[in-house]
């Protein structure tokens, strides 16, 4: 446990040092002052360990393929903040209750399990937040307007063919 | 800066020039979450998920610093003249 935690703070002091060269190049300095590693492009003593990692742009590919498996298999999808069944948002927890009303199926996932998640669904629909209604595999809009929709009408003519037959 | 409700009436009164506009700060005066109520003559022929996104791109910058914004209304100047007829007649009922 000591050791683990001795790790982490060496870690972070060396972050704290770290300084960029004016060609890019990141030198991490210890504790003691003394050169740790760096990371240049070719040098060939350079443990690959040690080489710049490119954080995944926000679009992660196999995220957004999730999300396009989603909508396309499930007629209704909610991506919303925590659960149906214990929503963690007014917002989130309004959108549950609207599609309740109709008793259709829908499925829901909760976005605040994974970050990385979130942030494709919002460049996905190129909407900024949560929740986020689909159905047949369109992007309809978050609470506002799904409540909107359910006044006017919209909502239950849009879900017409998706209704249990006896409503 | 704290996102204020001056700042958000004054980006969206030269974002998309309504004629009616209404801002909610929703947080208790914290300037993290409000409610918009706007008609702009802008949503013509618009759909409502359009109109949000507008809203939303007018406030791009706001929205990276605020909780949550709850757009109530986004109606025309059409429909808001409409509605309005309506609240009256039923005023007096």
């Amino acid at each position: 446990m000591a050791g683990a935690m001795a790790h982490q703070i060496l870690q972070r002091a060396l972050r704290l040092q770290s300084a960029s060269s004016a060609s890019g190049v990141r030198v991490l300095y210890g504790l003691s002052g003394q050169k740790r590693f760096s990371t240049i492009g070719e040098d060939p003593d350079t443990h690959s360990d040690f080489q710049a990692v490119n954080k995944a742009p926000k679009d992660v590919p196999s995220a957004r393929e999730l999300v396009e498996k989603d909508i396309k298999n499930n007629h209704i999808m909610l991506y919303m903040k925590g659960v149906p069944a214990a929503p963690r948002c007014g917002f989130s927890a309004l959108a549950v209750k609207v599609l309740q009303e109709y008793d259709v199926p829908f499925s829901a996932r909760n976005i605040l399990e994974d970050q990385e998640l979130k942030e494709s669904i919002k460049s996905f629909s190129n909407w900024p937040t949560f929740p986020q209604i689909f159905i047949k595999g369109e992007f309809v809009g978050g609470s506002d307007i799904i409540l909107n929709m359910h006044q006017s009408g919209e909502l239950k003519e849009t879900l017409k063919d998706l209704l249990p037959l006896n409503k | 800066m704290a996102v204020t409700k001056e700042i958000m009436e004054t980006t969206l009164t030269n974002k998309l020039q309504p004629i009616y506009l209404n801002v909610l700060d929703t947080s208790g005066g914290c300037g993290t979450s409000f409610a918009v109520e706007i008609v702009s003559s802008q949503f013509d022929g618009k759909r409502s998920l359009d109109r949000h996104r507008m809203v939303n791109s007018a406030l791009a910058e706001e929205l990276k610093r605020i909780h949550a914004l709850s757009l109530k209304m986004t109606r025309t100047p059409q429909q808001w003249n409409e509605q309005q007829a309506q609240e009256s007649r039923g005023a007096t009922n």
